[in-house]
């Protein structure tokens, strides 16, 4: 009797967690709230290695990019009852999560940053890697995602791509932009206005297509 | 003319950067605040900021080493479990014993100290009263030249610690899980007020206890809850609480108002 109750959890357990495996993302970070450490798990499948490339671009140390990756997650896991969706979709805060904490970690530590390069797919990194742990349509989707999204960036001019670089992902005020670059201020105002429109054009393409 | 036209070029060079999270202190504040009186400008920040959450995903993924997953989900399995076992506790020992915060704690030992007040009233009225027997014993004799009776006085006289009485209190339509209880010797001008059921208070607001004549309400003092949304205090008046119909409770500003002002909490006869 006792062993056919354990199958029945186990099979339970399964199907629960081959739903999660297939959950939006907004659905696995109520479930987080709730203590499911499994959704976690999947959130951290789909979405480690954009947050070890983020952190990894800010702070251009791979042990201290990978410390990043794992408090972020942990942060995930600690505040998720305090995501608000109708606030934007979990992965701009997750992100955003990754982009502060990377951002602190290269001030405190002072390690210098990876040379703000291009986006051609130039950085040191394993591109496209597939992951065994997950769905293979969500990594397809997401490879042709980053993909069409490197191929815009990598159409911005380059002044444009490294004023925004700058701000978004070492969080350079516009003055030191300014100072950095030797150009006057009105023209990295322009610079990241131009950028962000041709970007937002292309994401909102990639959306419709997605 | 459009949008763009309108604003304010100060703040039009600042939204990419505010979109990029890459502002000042200062001049985020300065943003928010525009878009606080500006609502129509959010649309542009929208369209810039959904240009800024492309960003991430334009950049290359990094596999990160199987450790870090392995790292994290000990420390998080870890965290869940520690949950759980905290929750099971707490279940395992409420039958038996509830478990009382430091703030339940806290009533009680004001509900003893309530308690403790009235025993304590009780024995001065006890001493008062073998004081006026006392008293009555040697008027008796007075009277008895008087030619009146011994009971005629005894009716006027606080005879025993019978007097203190216990009156319900219930909350209002506004808070109607509120209900307490007020102690009191009707002569005596203070009574022991215990109240449960009111939320907490933000900071710059109180809770007033209000004694209710027909000459209107007399502020009785201030009341703080706990966070278990209990309460004890001593009220006080100029006159007997006999004297008054009702109490009340209401919400009032830090402080205390001197006539109600916010809603009204609590309103029993007494």
């Amino acid at each position: 009797m006792a062993s056919e109750k354990n199958a029945t959890d186990v099979s339970v357990r399964i199907n629960s967690d081959d739903n999660l495996l297939h959950a939006p993302d907004e659905t696995l970070v109520i479930q987080v709230a709730r203590g499911n450490s499994t959704a976690l798990e999947v959130l951290y499948d789909r979405y480690a290695s954009t947050v070890l490339g983020i952190s990894l671009k800010v702070i251009g140390d791979q042990a201290l990019a990978e410390d990043v990756l794992q408090e972020t997650f942990w942060r995930v896991w600690q505040s998720a009852g305090t995501y608000q969706s109708q606030r934007g979709p979990f992965t701009g805060w997750l992100f955003r999560i990754a982009r502060n904490l990377s951002i602190d970690a290269y001030r405190r530590r002072n390690v210098r940053p990876q040379t703000i390069s291009g986006a051609e797919g130039s950085d040191p990194i394993l591109e496209e890697t597939p992951d065994p742990d997950t769905n293979v349509a969500d990594q397809a989707q997401s490879i042709l995602k980053n993909r069409q999204i490197r191929k815009a960036l990598a159409a911005l001019p380059t002044v444009q791509r490294q004023v925004i670089e700058m701000a978004y992902f070492y969080g350079m005020t516009r003055q030191e932009i300014a100072e950095a670059t030797g150009e006057a201020l009105g023209t990295i105002h322009t610079r990241a206005r131009l950028a962000l429109q041709k970007l937002r054009g292309e994401f909102e393409r990639d959306e419709f297509e997605g | 003319m459009n949008l763009k036209d309108s604003m304010d070029p100060r703040i039009e060079e600042l939204l990419p950067f505010y979109a990029l999270d890459a502002l000042t202190d200062e001049e985020r504040e300065l943003v928010e605040s525009y878009l606080t009186e500006h609502p129509e400008a959010r649309a542009q920040i929208n369209d810039l900021q959904s240009g800024a959450s492309a960003l991430p995903y334009g950049i290359s993924p990094v596999e990160p080493p199987r450790h870090v997953k392995e790292s994290l989900m000990a420390r998080v399995n870890a965290d869940a479990e520690a949950q759980v076992r905290a929750r099971s506790t707490v279940q395992a020992s409420r039958p038996s014993a509830p478990r009382r915060s430091w703030f339940e704690n806290l009533f009680q030992v004001f509900s003893l100290g309530a308690a403790a007040i009235a025993i304590i009233w009780a024995i001065v009225l006890n001493a008062q009263v073998s004081r006026l027997q006392t008293e009555i014993s040697g008027l008796h004799e007075t009277l008895a030249k008087q030619g009146n009776t011994l009971e005629q006085i005894l009716v006027n006289l606080p005879k025993s610690p019978s007097n203190v009485i216990t009156v319900s209190l219930r909350g209002t339509n506004v808070e109607p899980s509120a209900h307490g209880q007020l102690i009191a010797d009707p002569k005596e001008q203070s009574a022991v007020l215990i109240i449960s059921g009111l939320p907490k208070l933000e900071a710059n607001k109180t809770y007033q206890v209000w004694l209710i004549s027909a000459g209107g309400p007399v502020s009785a003092g201030l009341l703080t809850v706990d966070e278990n949304g209990q309460g004890v205090v001593v009220v006080t008046s100029d006159e007997s609480i006999s004297s008054f119909q009702s109490l009340g409770i209401s919400i009032e500003p830090k402080g205390g108002s001197p006539q109600p002002t916010g809603d009204i909490v609590v309103l029993s006869d007494i």
